[in-house]
């Protein structure tokens, strides 16, 4: 369970986040819906404790980010803004690297890597270096070495962007076993359509403050509106690139 | 911590050594010291070489027995000119060719001026050692020839030589083999900072432009023990690099004429020992300031940029040393790379040292690389460093 509470962070003149508070229950996949600069990757930023807030702070299983933040990073599996790989490094070794900085080792990380490949579906790829790979094949290792720790808690900062339709897929599948496993999956997108198709809980986010926070159902009732599209429109007051 | 760290340090190695293009750059460096010494070196020894004999061909032997005779005495070898000499000087295949003329003996026995011709081409460098040599034995034959004509008349011959300019050549042999050999201590320092440099800027600019930084860092391992993981990782490049450059010296030593330019140097494997101890440490010290370097640069080239500047750190009191040896002080061993230097020409003359100067250049090396990881440690926890000055 993650739970933020009123972030606030600014750099220099500028207020990237203003007031950001919120719950993300386990077994429910919550969504950060927001137009570009609404303060979306800041706000998980501060979540993934790698960037400080000037005020408030955030709970991961009841870890302060703030002032155990070592301890909130165990708990958490992050595919941040940043997704670089080492190009001369394979997809397992990508994967092994990340478990040992986790403190896996021996059979235990072997079994785990193996189980991943498994799952995100890259036996092909998983012992070439990564050095040319395409967007979706490098979002899969950007995966396995986030999940590879088995994290109850994930953090994803637009995961489908720049994806194809069947990587596009192969996220959401996966998104969806977490929450199954019971996992509390947080994601942000700038995209209605990402968010509408996933989401069970829903916060929007427009200039650093959280404007709406419910299920897509509630949302659409709040604001009398039949479509989440109009529902959004009214909520942030303009459509502010949210649509595709 | 330690755990980490090493987890870091083994990805690192894997990482880079696969980096073909960088490790033969890596390799190639340490290997240019030993090379240009070989050069060097042996270019110097053809030049002074004293002990070979001058080969020095003549026209008209028969002529002058006495000369010859003299010329032999001296250690020259003197061989029948071929008949197309001239044209051979030209072409640079003859130094320089004695013509005796056949009125030689008719003038010598008559006490007249008799006259010889040697034959050079002025514009040769090549040639210029064996013509200064011929000349001066010619000289020699005619000052004794006139020495013992004035005696056999009572006449002393300081008499008809008021004054005698005696060459005094500073630039002898010796001498500038000793300037070349002040470069081994410079190139080992050199390789200090050669062999980490593409490590470094790979391993915190690099992982910054790369977009890898964030992920690693969002590992529970504390900052530092991923600084030392990638410090660790740097310096045995390094410290690669330092050991290859005295593998080089060492073997291109045995292909070098020391004792014929009368150089006095050990370089057998005690002294390479005590030059590694004396240099190895340096390794610590450079390696923590590149990456400091590395991690405050804004991206990969810029750092790289900065790396190359650093790299004329080390070149400064090198140069000065190479050319005016200093007098050493106690607490020029306390100076990073000034003291590995010294401590290295020192081992090099085979002059007794002790253990302390090794000690506080190390101890020195070993406190500024920690100050220089601590200084890395704390910028990884501020957020411009971490996501990049746009």
């Amino acid at each position: 369970m993650i739970e933020a509470r009123n972030l606030h962070k600014r750099f220099g003149s500028v207020t990237a986040v203003e007031d950001v508070s919120f719950t993300a229950e386990d077994g429910v996949i919550t969504g950060l819906l927001g137009p570009n600069g609404a303060g979306k990757t800041t706000t998980m930023r501060m979540l993934y404790t790698l960037v400080r807030p000037d005020r408030g702070t955030a709970l991961v299983d009841g870890v302060d980010v703030v002032q155990r933040p070592e301890d909130a990073r165990r708990a958490l599996g992050v595919l941040p803004d940043a997704r670089g790989l080492y190009p001369r490094l394979t997809a397992r070794e990508h994967a092994r690297y990340f478990g040992e900085l986790h403190g896996l080792s021996g059979a235990a990380l072997d079994r785990r890597v193996d189980e991943l490949i498994e799952l995100l579906d890259m036996k092909d790829i998983a012992d070439r270096r990564t050095e040319g790979f395409s967007q979706g094949e490098r979002v899969k290792v950007a995966l396995a070495r986030a999940l590879v720790h088995g994290p109850r808690n994930v953090l994803l900062d637009e995961p489908t962007n720049g994806l194809d339709v069947m990587s596009t897929r192969a996220v959401r599948t996966l998104l969806r076993r977490l929450k199954a496993e019971g996992c509390c999956v947080v994601f942000s997108s700038h995209v209605m359509q990402e968010v509408a198709a996933l989401c069970d809980r829903i916060v929007v986010v427009a200039h650093g403050r959280v404007v709406a926070d419910g299920t897509p159902d509630a949302l659409r009732e709040r604001t009398g509106k039949d479509s989440l599209e109009e529902a959004f429109v009214a909520t942030i007051g303009s459509d502010m690139g949210l649509m595709q | 911590m330690r755990r980490l760290a090493g987890t870091v340090f083994r990805k690192e190695l894997r990482d880079h050594l696969r980096d073909r293009r960088s490790v033969l750059t890596a390799l190639m460096f340490p290997l240019l010291g030993p090379v240009v010494f070989m050069v060097m070196f042996n270019l110097l020894a053809s030049w002074y070489r004293q002990d070979r004999p001058l080969e020095l061909p003549v026209v008209g032997r028969e002529h002058a027995p006495s000369l010859m005779a003299f010329l032999e005495r001296y250690g020259a070898k003197l061989v029948e000119a071929p008949e197309d000499y001239e044209s051979r000087i030209r072409a640079g295949t003859l130094d320089a060719v004695l013509v005796v003329p056949e009125d030689y003996g008719r003038q010598f026995s008559s006490g007249h001026t008799a006259r010889v011709q040697l034959v050079v081409d002025s514009s040769r460098q090549s040639a210029r050692h064996s013509v200064l040599r011929a000349q001066r034995l010619l000289e020699a034959y005619a000052q004794l020839l006139g020495d013992q004509r004035l005696y056999a008349r009572g006449i002393a011959p300081e008499l008809a030589i008021p004054v005698r300019v005696e060459e005094l050549d500073l630039s002898t042999p010796e001498r500038t083999a000793a300037g070349v050999l002040n470069m081994v201590p410079l190139f080992l320092v050199l390789a200090a900072f050669a062999g980490g440099m593409q490590l470094a800027s790979d391993t915190m600019a690099g992982e910054r432009e790369r977009g890898s930084l964030e992920p690693l860092l969002l590992n529970p391992a504390p900052r530092g023990a991923v600084v030392t993981g990638k410090w660790l990782a740097t310096v045995a490049m390094a410290a690669g690099a330092v050991l290859l450059t005295l593998v080089g010296y060492l073997l291109v030593v045995r292909r070098v004429p020391l004792e014929d330019l009368g150089v006095k140097a050990r370089f057998d494997a005690p002294a390479a020992l005590g030059m590694a101890v004396a240099v190895l440490p340096l390794c610590l010290a450079a390696s923590a300031v590149q990456l400091w370097v590395s991690t405050y640069a804004r991206s990969f080239k810029e750092a790289q940029t900065y790396l190359s500047l650093l790299m004329v750190v080390p070149m400064l009191p090198g140069m000065v040393l190479a050319l005016s040896p200093v007098q050493t002080k106690a607490w020029m061993f306390a100076v990073p790379v000034l003291g590995q230097e010294l401590l290295a020409g020192e081992v090099m003359r085979g002059e007794p040292l002790g253990p302390l100067p090794f000690l506080i250049a190390a101890a020195s090396s070993a406190a500024m690389s920690v100050l220089a990881l601590r200084f890395t440690t704390r910028l990884l926890a501020q957020e411009r460093i971490v996501f990049g000055r746009g």
